[in-house]
């Protein structure tokens, strides 16, 4: 696993943090940077030129691209929105909670709904106000739990707005989406009426978004989040799953063997979930 | 034509006059050392002219689950690697963009790419988080204007495809086009690559072929997928690599070797009109269809794709 200061050499000259070393910056690489900067000792000046960048990056629609050069606001915004607001800066804050409320999976649309009705094709999942990657497609796993991390943040940071309300549609949303086997894949429990199998990445994420819900209504989904980390093969998955276990209380003993770290995401990754093992969960601050 | 910021690309290869008949190879092959020669000769043989060049290998890489035949073989990867080596390329990558895990490198690394692979981690470009262009699409057959696309894809002179033979429940047959998918960056659209969806999945198959006319395809079907693919179908031994410099063609073929009629092919049909799909349209080398010919099932919905 690269170390923090390993982390922090990455950083290119203009502020933010490429996915591998030499390459452009990115709004993802960049938060999971300055969070994993958060937990451990992290560098002044490295933080605020991070920050300077991503105040810089953001577009006048509140949202966030996925780099400055993608014209396009997405699903990265939530990531943003997991950085405390005095750091971005209030206003800019706003903006990005008023970005993700307004965001949602197309199939809950009007246009996608009457045309449901009107080809017979109601039958499947109840559309539910999930988040999608990339506006003007359908909701996912993944930028669903991000974004019920994000604005349980924005909530507890007083943010005005029906923001519970919200939150508590996309935990249905995921409700919805358990596999047979009690975890969550990418957003599909089954294709074409064959069960599909769950994964650790986006079991860990579900788990870690529905903290709030009672974990004894859970217990399918933890068993096999334990299950999974007992199998994993990937270090990022295994500390999605460490950081979703342990936002509900349980602490998880990864598989004797050692899963490689090879980039900044898993390894900062990493290094969040070791802290939450500590006691300090950064998405639930 | 460039605009400020982007690349313009156009269905170039659809206009002008009538093009030679395209011409795929059909060889017998196996999982083992053999491989190696037979993709060396698969390139002799279509006078592929890479000396000095970037040639960027494109495989799939799909799931984990080591007991399917998901993913393309190391074996294929690596004997195409070598090969393009051999035939004098300045540099051969590896790159790929999986479309539902973002695990890539363990992906990889589960399929058995590092253990057969000298050096594999240095060759290989997760085409999901590569830096990316956005490339404007003239006359798109799918509601999407623009693409980004990875710069690792863009810089290539020569992008393989090297996909595995399977069938797929949304579009009939996954080969050498539907492969290109997985140069759509996940760092910007997302995992999975949902806007394609919803743009048209035989449109934007087409536009994204369209996009990269460079290309050369060699098609893993030494062991197939049949049924409910891509993911969740059954292994399938067809016992043969199909290699060309067309994709449609390339595809025609293996639908044939498939059992499956390829201008019931959504895709094949906009990319190249039903008329060059005939076999007739085709110059067939090595091994005929109907030697190799082996019936892969298919979902209830392609039944009337059926030869």
């Amino acid at each position: 696993m690269l170390d923090i200061a390993t982390i922090i050499g990455l950083q290119n000259r203009d502020g933010g943090w490429p996915y591998r070393k030499g390459g452009g910056s990115w709004t993802e690489p960049t938060v999971f940077a300055l969070l994993a900067q958060s937990v451990e000792t992290g560098d002044a000046q490295s933080i605020e030129r991070g920050l300077n960048w991503l105040r810089a990056s953001q577009r006048r629609d509140g949202g966030w691209p996925p780099r400055p050069s993608v014209a396009q606001s997405t699903w990265v915004t939530s990531l943003a929105a997991l950085l405390p607001p005095a750091s971005i800066g209030h206003a800019q804050y706003s903006a990005a909670i008023g970005w993700l409320m307004g965001q949602t999976g197309e199939e809950t649309s009007l246009v996608f709904k009457l045309r449901g009705e009107l080809i017979g094709n109601g039958a499947g999942y109840q559309p539910r106000d999930g988040w999608p990657f990339f506006p003007g497609a359908a909701a996912w796993v993944a930028p669903t739990a991000m974004s019920i991390l994000a604005l349980e943040k924005a909530r507890r940071a007083q943010i005005p707005g029906r923001i519970q309300e919200r939150v508590q549609v996309g935990c249905q949303f995921l409700l919805d989406r358990v596999c047979k086997d009690g975890g969550w894949n990418y957003g599909r429990s089954s294709v074409l009426g064959v069960e599909a199998d769950s994964y650790p990445e986006t079991t860990g994420q579900a788990l870690l978004a529905l903290n709030s819900v009672p974990s004894a209504k859970l217990a399918k989904a933890l068993a096999a989040a334990e299950d999974q980390a007992r199998r994993c093969q990937s270090a990022e998955g295994l500390s999605w799953l460490q950081l979703g276990l342990q936002s509900h209380g349980m602490a998880l003993q990864g598989p004797e063997r050692n899963l490689p770290c090879r980039q900044l995401m898993d390894s900062a990754l990493g290094l969040l979930a070791r802290a939450a093992q500590r006691g300090r969960n950064i998405f639930l601050e | 034509m460039a605009s400020a910021g982007c690349l313009t690309l156009t269905r170039c290869s659809l206009v002008g006059g009538p093009p030679p008949l395209p011409r795929v190879s059909i060889v017998r092959a196996a999982y083992n050392q053999s491989l190696y020669e037979t993709v060396r000769r698969l390139l002799v043989e279509h006078r592929v002219d890479v000396k000095g060049k970037r040639v960027v290998l494109k495989p799939n890489l799909v799931e984990f689950d080591p007991g399917t035949t998901i993913n393309t073989h190391p074996l294929l990867v690596h004997a195409a690697l070598e090969g393009f080596r051999a035939q004098g390329a300045a540099d051969v990558r590896i790159a790929e963009g999986p479309g539902h895990r973002r695990v890539t490198m363990d992906l990889a690394d589960a399929a058995g790419y590092f253990k057969t692979i000298p050096q594999f981690e240095d060759l290989f470009t997760d085409l999901n988080l590569d830096d990316v262009s956005q490339v404007l699409l003239r006359e798109p057959f799918s509601r999407l204007n623009s693409v980004y696309f990875p710069n690792t894809a863009l810089g290539a002179d020569l992008l393989v495809s090297l996909p595995k033979m399977k069938t797929h429940h949304w579009v009939g047959a996954t080969l050498s086009m539907k492969n290109f998918f997985g140069l759509v960056p996940g760092g910007v659209y997302g995992w999975p690559k949902n806007v394609l969806h919803w743009a048209g999945i035989d449109e934007c198959i087409a536009d994204i072929h369209s996009a990269f006319p460079r290309h050369f395809a060699i098609v893993d079907g030494v062991v197939g997928m049949e049924g409910n693919g891509p993911i969740q179908g059954n292994p399938k031994p067809a016992g043969v690599l199909v290699a060309g410099r067309d994709m449609t063609a390339v595809d025609a073929t293996c639908c044939r070797i498939m059992r499956i009629n390829p201008a019931g092919i959504h895709y094949l049909r906009l990319a190249t009109g039903p008329n060059r799909l005939g076999e007739e349209n085709i110059r067939q080398i090595g091994e005929s269809i109907r030697t190799v010919a082996t019936p892969f099932a298919v979902n209830p919905e392609f039944q009337d794709l059926r030869i």
